[in-house]
């Protein structure tokens, strides 16, 4: 049999043979890969929602894997309810937004609730605003909603920092806005004098064009411009020229200039100052907006530990706030939950998913002793644990630290520009100062040798100076994302360019993350198709993913199996049952040798740090099964690219060290250090930037988390998990390695274009610095040279937007 | 001359301000807080639940 040439209708994913399910909607015939996807499918349609299925975006990643599946309680919620016009509003996180279809999916749903008033989700930060009748519906029934449709909401507290980022944007918006709209007006009045310039203009009327100019100007360089003028301040203040004191000073140069010619007659510049500002706000703005979705990564983290917990005082269970727990405390915690705190198991056993904190895809079983981590998932078994730490002294939380503490011991780069105004700023203020003296000293009069002076300061101080980094760095970022590569400010594409050594993550990044089967070798007297469906009957009830491996591969081969009976997951990494009334067990060669399993040859040895399965029937060895977390084939390409450019290459991974060495050869890294935990990867980060490298971290895990913020350049790859994503700097939208590639060239082409852009700016100017100090600058000179530079530096810039994507 | 000059030229200053300030208050309501969804929003139906005829 083949598999179904239809994808499943509601995921996509390819449909194996034998487990189709159809659907008859009208005339058309619907194919689904399982039952939960027709259930989905049932449950959207059924709410007259199948527009969701018309709108959503395949090229936007789908939810993780892992999502939160804690339980709601209202005692806990309510402490989020505040009131609102008469009725009560609740502010909810939705983990897993990724699409415009993701917020009307989520808006209609909510709004369909008996007693929701009104549902708005916001799609840039995936926050939802929910006004409720709290007499018809308590809050727990809303989450509980949300989380059937496959999102993991979480209440949401504004913190002062988030409070502060929010009136900083709104700070900006109000002096870019006042400063476009003065610009405005300004520029009519500058046309008419300019008019006024070569067609003779009455002094009166020109005085009074000049005067309502000065008016105008005024608000915008000393309201609008505000941030530049402290950021000036503070360049003086730390003796360390910056971009800031460049476009202080061109703004309040030909600002102080043209006031003086307002009164004492003359050509004025006041538009030069107000451009300035107003453009480079503009500027400010656009990158602010790129920021913020990068800010909320640490809370995001925090959120993963569920926030409440089930407590045992006495015999009755209690449901208490996870912050409450204290160490020796005992709790439940049932399937599909996550542990709430690290501590130790004191009765039951499970399988426990430890890739939120290790990265590792394959869960672990634990049993009674065993101790877990906080914010793992448990999938197979309610136990009893005994609390060993706070919650805010829980891994998790550790790791939300180490994320902080990189973040902000990481120093701001100093950006081209700022570099270069290091330089030319001292430089225009001595020849400033010397043209003044020397016009001053051979007998000139104390006005004109100031306006003079003053001028060299104006012609050589542009706009296109400020224009040069943004607008190349606006082209670039656009021009990558439409490629499928976010760049989170830019700041990181210049880092990008400089980059010296590329440190991967293994699992996830350079593998799928999830192990497969690849090689069957039954004993002697089994053939191969009866050890599959021995195999895959036992594992047919597991949660497990080397049970999902292995009945995936069953399907794919068209091997129908029975359902296993008896099934039980053994502590100790097996499974016992029996199979047409035979007892099977599958499972570690140690397992089996418990279990007293005869015929086990010595040989058995897993290939390239694969994992081995052994299946035993009625007491006897029968065969082994070897899988394998398989390697993305696009990661050699990837590493073959950097080594061509020059880019040192090294593997970190939390597994041992002799896969992380196989691994590091298979894709022609050069070294390959295994066994880290999430702060041993960031200090490998940390060490090599000591030794002088610029770091590029690519990874996808929260156990990454630490690393990707401690390099210079983050980088997520899609399909990771949301903190990786959000401590990077440059995201990768699709699983595609290669794109990585694409986007250093980007960076580099980009960084020469802005080189390009701050020669032109410069040199355009500096032909008027000559003509300034000889005091024969003439308006008209002036006018057109800063036109023409600004022309040129955005005309340069925009030809990154033509490179065509490859 | 002059003086029509000026009181245009102050009209006009004074209809920039008007602008302005429905920039001011546009802001401070939050208008701009959210600049993704509206252009989507736009484009949904008001659907109909089920068991309800488009009609009514």
């Amino acid at each position: 049999m083949k598999p179904a040439a239809t994808p499943c209708f509601h995921c996509g994913a390819q449909i194996p043979a034998g487990v189709l399910i159809e659907e008859r909607a009208g005339d058309a015939a619907l194919c689904f890969c399982c039952q939960g996807c027709h259930g989905a499918y049932l449950m959207i349609s059924g709410a007259g929602l199948d527009d969701f299925y018309r709108r959503r975006d395949w090229q936007e990643t789908g939810l993780a894997p892992e999502i939160f599946q804690g339980r709601f309680h209202d005692s806990h919620l309510s402490r989020f309810v505040y009131p609102a016009q008469e009725a009560s509003a609740i502010d909810i996180i939705i983990g897993g937004i990724r699409c415009a279809s993701c917020v009307w999916l989520n808006e209609k749903i909510i709004a369909r609730i008996p007693g929701v008033l009104e549902a708005r989700v916001n799609y840039a930060t995936g926050r939802a605003r929910v006004r409720f009748d709290p007499a018809e519906v308590a809050p727990a029934a809303i989450f509980e909603r949300i989380a059937r449709i496959g999102y993991a909401p979480r209440p949401y507290t504004e913190t002062a920092a988030r409070e502060g980022a929010r009136r900083e944007q709104k700070d900006l918006l109000y002096r870019f806005g006042t400063a476009f709209f003065l610009t405005m007006q300004l520029m009519a009045y500058s046309f008419a004098l300019y008019a006024g310039y070569f067609q003779g203009i009455d002094p009166e009327m020109k005085n009074y064009l000049q005067l309502f100019s000065l008016l105008v100007t005024t608000p915008v360089v000393f309201y609008s411009g505000w941030p530049f003028l402290a950021g000036a301040w503070r360049g003086i203040a730390n003796r360390s020229p910056n971009m800031e004191l460049l476009i202080a000073i061109g703004a309040l140069s030909s600002y102080s200039y043209s006031v003086y010619a307002t009164f004492a007659g003359g050509e004025v510049y006041f538009e030069t100052a107000a451009m300035i500002v107003t453009l480079i706000l503009a500027g400010r703005l656009l990158e602010n907006a790129a920021k913020r979705r990068a800010s909320g990564g640490i809370e995001r983290l925090l959120g993963l530990c569920s926030g409440q917990a089930q407590r045992f005082a006495g015999d009755m269970l209690e449901t208490v706030d996870s912050l409450e727990l204290r160490p020796g405390d005992l709790i439940l915690v049932s399937p599909g939950e996550r542990f709430p705190v690290d501590g130790r198991i004191t009765e039951g056993s499970t399988d426990v998913d430890e890739s939120a904190a290790t990265g590792e895809a394959v869960p672990l079983v634990r049993c009674a002793g065993d101790s877990v981590i906080a914010g793992s998932c448990n999938l197979t078994g309610a136990v009893r644990v005994a609390c060993e730490r706070e919650a805010a002294d829980s891994f998790i939380a550790r790791v939300a630290r180490l994320v902080e503490e990189a973040q902000s011991r990481r120093a701001p780069i100093q950006g081209l520009a700022d570099r270069v105004s290091a330089y030319f700023v001292p430089a225009v203020l001595a020849l400033s100062l010397a043209t003044f003296c020397w016009q001053y000293f051979s007998g000139g009069e104390f006005g004109p040798c100031l306006m003079s002076a003053l001028a060299v300061v104006v012609i050589a101080c542009p706009c296109a100076l400020g224009l040069a980094t943004p607008t190349a760095i606006l082209a670039g970022t656009g021009a990558a994302a439409s490629g499928g590569v976010i760049f989170r400010g830019g700041d990181v594409l210049e880092q990008l360019s400089r980059v010296t050594l590329a440190v991967f993550d293994k699992t996830g990044t350079l593998t799928w993350g999830r192990p497969e089967l690849v090689e069957v070798r039954p004993a002697a007297g089994t053939d191969r198709r009866r050890l599959l469906v021995l195999a895959a009957s036992i594992e047919s009830g597991s949660l497990h993913p080397i049970a999902k491996a292995i009945r995936d591969y069953a399907a794919r081969n068209g091997i129908a199996y029975p359902t296993g009976t008896g099934l039980q997951g053994m502590a100790g990494g097996g499974v016992t049952g029996r199979v047409a009334d035979e007892p099977v067990a599958l499972g570690s060669v140690s397992f089996l040798e418990d279990l007293g399993v005869i015929g086990i040859p010595d040989t058995i040895e897993s290939p390239d740090g694969g994992m081995v399965v052994c299946v035993a029937r009625g007491g006897s060895y029968c065969g082994t099964l070897l899988l394998k977390d398989r390697m993305r084939d696009d990661a050699p390409g990837l590493v073959s690219y950097f080594n061509r450019a020059g880019i040192r290459t090294l593997l970190l991974s939390g597994d041992r060290q002799v896969s992380a060495e196989k691994a590091a050869a298979w894709a022609g890294i050069g070294t390959g250090i295994g066994g880290l935990s999430p702060a041993g990867k960031a200090a490998q980060v940390d060490l090599r930037r000591l030794s002088g490298e610029t770091v590029l971290m690519v990874g996808d895990g929260i156990n990454d988390a630490p690393a990707l913020s401690a390099a210079d350049v983050g980088c997520a790859v899609a399909g990771g998990t949301d903190i990786a994503i959000e401590t990077s700097d440059l995201v990768l939208v699709k699983p595609d390695l290669e794109r990585l590639a694409g986007a250093h060239r980007m960076a580099r082409r980009t960084m020469t274009l802005v080189r390009q852009n701050l020669v032109w700016a410069f040199l355009y100017n500096t032909i008027g610095i000559p003509l300034a100090m000889a005091g024969k600058l003439t308006p008209i000179y002036a006018a057109a040279a800063m036109a023409l530079s600004s022309l040129c530096v955005v005309g340069n810039s925009l030809r990154l937007m033509r490179i065509r994507r490859d | 001359m002059t003086s029509s000059l000026i009181a245009l030229m102050i009209l006009s200053l004074f209809l920039g301000c008007g602008c302005w300030l429905f920039f001011l208050w546009a802001v401070r309501k939050g208008e701009f807080d959210d600049i993704e969804r509206p252009k989507h929003r736009m484009l949904d139906d008001d659907d109909v639940p089920p068991g309800q005829d488009r009609a009514d």
